[in-house]
């Protein structure tokens, strides 16, 4: 039986780490240059360089049984609206540079960005 | 003694389904898939700490079922059942090198199963690997709702585990 203070010492890295990580994961790298990929069941469907949107487009995707509609602007994407139960989708908000991709879980489509221009697009 | 266990295994589903149902009606706090607060599991641990793995299995595989037919859809499912199943098998392994005190603690590796196990689920459903940029987020959210929701079964063994047992 460990005592309890090492299992709250274990415990408190791991919750260190995971704020580290998750800051991390948040914080901006770099500026535009980004391509976003939309996957329905983990298909591209769709593959929209944010760099190169000049004016504001919605669309619509169907995935999963349902819809999802989707707002691209120059440099960011989101969903706007969606018939997914949680809409856990449409409060994610835009997506400009997190390597978190959005996520529809029930309609199984995610919006992920991929760094444009290859390695370079990484640094700064 | 079968009929006993019977009626004691469904009471405790019973509860663990309308803490389920109630906690539906919070509204998320965090937009990202995942993140919530898990008050049913509270009987999980309680089911596991008193009566053992058996009766916490079927409780806890009664309780996704039925609320998923209640509440969620199919795809829902599909994530309590892998999330649910992962930290299953943490408590199930844990629980034996945990004392009465300590029941909190295999909690919070529970609830950090919990979300390995749904991340896992999410990227072979979707067939999208970086679901894992989540894992540090949900991680930070699984050990504060698992030691909250450890605690509560802790202090529930320590009230209640006279009488479940018996």
């Amino acid at each position: 039986m460990a005592k309890t203070g090492t299992w709250v010492i274990v415990i408190l890295v791991i919750l260190a780490l995971s704020v580290a990580a998750s800051v991390y994961l948040y914080v901006p790298r770099s500026a535009g240059g980004r391509v976003a990929k939309i996957y329905v069941d983990g298909e591209l469907v769709r593959s929209i360089d944010l760099s190169a949107v000049t004016e504001s487009e919605r669309f619509t995707v169907e995935a999963g049984g349902g819809v999802n509609v989707i707002l691209v602007e120059p440099g960011r994407i989101r969903v706007e609206s969606a018939d997914c139960p949680d809409l856990v989708c449409v409060r994610r908000g835009w997506l400009s540079d997190s390597p978190a991709p959005i996520v529809c879980l029930p309609h199984s489509l995610v919006i992920e960005l991929d760094p444009g221009g290859g390695i370079d697009a990484e640094v700064g | 003694m079968r009929v006993r266990s019977l009626a004691r295994d469904g009471v405790l589903t019973a509860v663990a389904l309308t803490i389920f149902i109630v906690e539906l009606q919070i509204p998320e706090i965090v937009p990202v898939p995942g993140v919530k607060l898990g008050l049913a599991n509270i009987v999980t641990v309680v089911t596991m700490f008193t009566l053992g793995p058996g009766d916490a299995l079927a409780v806890l595989l009664a309780r996704i079922l039925l609320g998923g037919l209640i509440a969620g859809s199919p795809a829902a499912m599909i994530y309590s059942l892998s999330g649910g199943l992962t930290a299953y098998l943490v408590l199930l392994l844990t629980r034996k090198i945990m004392t009465e005190k300590q029941i909190w603690v295999s909690s919070v590796f529970a609830a950090l199963g919990h979300n390995l196990g749904q991340i896992g689920a999410a990227i072979a459903v979707t067939g999208t690997p970086s679901l894992i940029y989540y894992l540090p987020v949900l991680a930070v959210s699984g050990i504060i709702a698992g030691a909250f929701t450890g605690l509560a079964g802790q202090l529930a063994v320590k009230r209640l585990g006279k009488a479940l047992r018996r």
